[in-house]
């Protein structure tokens, strides 16, 4: 038992001589028993059943699941009580969201940091010292990271953009933050209420810019994770010039603690928390600003929607869209209309299309079929 | 053209995802021999400099 705790914490025996780090331990014991005791008390109420109980319950229940998933992954007490990071062998695996490997609590490390690490990495017997300009020449070892693209694989292929709307720590967040009570900036998406509205040249503009500035995620995944690390300098491109996850996750709470990591703190530190910062304030006015334009994780989550196990479908049957209900487009915090596009690469799955839905018509699951014989539509409607 | 529909259903619902699954499984497996995942425990082992803006 002694030396499988000692293997999962990454620790010698002598370590245990440390009070500190027996506390710690016994916390993470604490914390993983209370998430997974949490977990267990939704599933026995049926609290995942997200069309049963209405938006309301599903709100809360999505928000403690969230919880739960960051409790879980990021329980690695020692690191939170010494102001250090896990070092021992769990973080072979990556963890499904956005969710910084120099986090202290994290077990896991964080896919986007790991695909440009797999990147950066070089061969050094390939590699050469070019004679003209005197410049090491790295040659990168992998030019395809079959290990971090075959999990995300793996996680795609079962449920898609469902690891961002219950799984990422960082869209909890953003949650967190959207639930402050401040005026909200969302805008009308069917013609009528466009016209109906007051500024609708406005409306359609900031539409337009919405659209477009979507595809950035996709800019920020091939050029910041991809192509930069790859071939122009081996750098975690994205981690080091964008991610807010990585300072508030690890930079902060592992600067406050630690008195000679504060010390080096510069100008990219001041870059980092100028984007978190920005980040916060947007956040408590548009849902997921983040998620929504710049996650590279998201990204690639995205292609999955339309083909992952886990998906969402419309009971047309039921659905009262012919008679103008369009209840569920106007719930949805990411702007996607599901009636039209239940697998929307927009769709982060969070459920509360599905919860609003006064005939509940919208399927979250694996199904094809309802349980009265109506089929489930996956597809586009016309 | 109902059954048409159910066994169209049935190939996107189950069989995509499964090879895509098994897929990823394989890449999975020529990663590990690879020894992409020495990397990724070198990077995520220590604190990353550039991750919390020190880097
Ligand atoms: S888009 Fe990125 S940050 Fe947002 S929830 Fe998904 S993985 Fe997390
Ligand atoms: S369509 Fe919108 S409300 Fe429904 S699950 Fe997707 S993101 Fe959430």
């Amino acid at each position: 038992m002694k030396d499988i705790i000692l293997w999962v914490f990454g620790i010698d025996e002598s370590a245990l001589a440390d009070p500190v780090t027996i506390t710690a331990i016994i916390a993470t014991f604490v914390v993983i028993a209370a998430a997974l005791a949490a977990l267990i008390v939704l599933l026995v109420k049926k609290r995942f059943q997200i069309r049963r109980f209405g938006n309301k319950v599903w709100q809360r229940t999505k928000l403690i699941t969230q919880a739960c998933f960051f409790m879980l992954t990021n329980s690695f007490m020692i690191g939170w009580f010494k102001g250090t990071i896990y070092q021992g062998k769990l973080k072979y695996l990556c963890v499904p969201g956005m969710n910084c490997y120099s986090c202290p609590g994290a077990w896991g490390a964080c896919p986007i940091g790991s695909l440009q690490a797999i990147f950066n990495d070089f061969d050094a017997k390939k590699s050469w010292v070019d004679q003209k300009t005197g410049t090491y020449v790295k040659v990168p070892k992998y030019w395809f990271a079959f290990y971090l693209i075959g999990l995300l694989m793996i996680i795609g292929a079962v449920c898609g953009r469902f690891v961002c709307g219950l799984l990422c720590p960082f869209g909890w967040v953003q949650d967190l933050l959207y639930k402050i009570p401040v005026k909200k900036l969302r805008l009308p998406r069917d013609e009528m209420r466009i016209a109906n509205s007051k500024h609708p040249k406005a409306v359609r503009f900031f539409l337009g810019v919405d659209k477009y500035l979507r595809y950035a995620k996709y800019a920020f995944l091939i050029i910041m994770v991809i192509f930069l690390p790859l071939l122009v300098k081996a750098d975690p491109w994205f981690c080091k010039y964008v991610c807010p996850s990585g300072m508030l996750l690890g930079g902060i709470p592992l600067m406050s603690m630690n008195r000679s990591l504060a010390a080096a703190a510069g100008n990219l530190t001041l870059l980092k928390l100028c984007i978190l910062a920005s980040l916060t304030v947007i956040s408590l006015f548009l849902y997921r600003p983040f998620c929504r334009y710049i996650c590279p994780l998201g990204a690639i989550y995205s292609f999955f929607n339309k083909v992952s196990l886990y998906r969402y479908g419309i009971d047309d049957a039921s659905c009262n869209r012919a008679k103008g209900c369009a209840a569920c487009a106007h719930a949805c915090p990411m702007g996607v209309d599901p009636v039209r596009d239940p697998n929307s690469l927009e769709c982060i799955r969070c459920g509360t299309c599905a919860a609003s839905c006064p005939k509940k018509a919208i399927r979250p699951g694996f199904r094809f079929k309802t349980a009265e014989g109506n089929a489930i539509r996956t597809k586009k409607s016309k | 053209m109902g059954d048409n529909m159910k066994k169209e259903s049935k190939a996107s619902r189950y069989i995509i995802p499964a090879a895509i699954f098994a897929c990823g499984v394989t890449f999975v497996i020529i990663g590990i021999a690879d020894k992409e995942v020495l990397t990724v425990l070198r990077k995520a082992a220590a604190i990353c400099m550039e991750c919390i803006g020190l880097g």
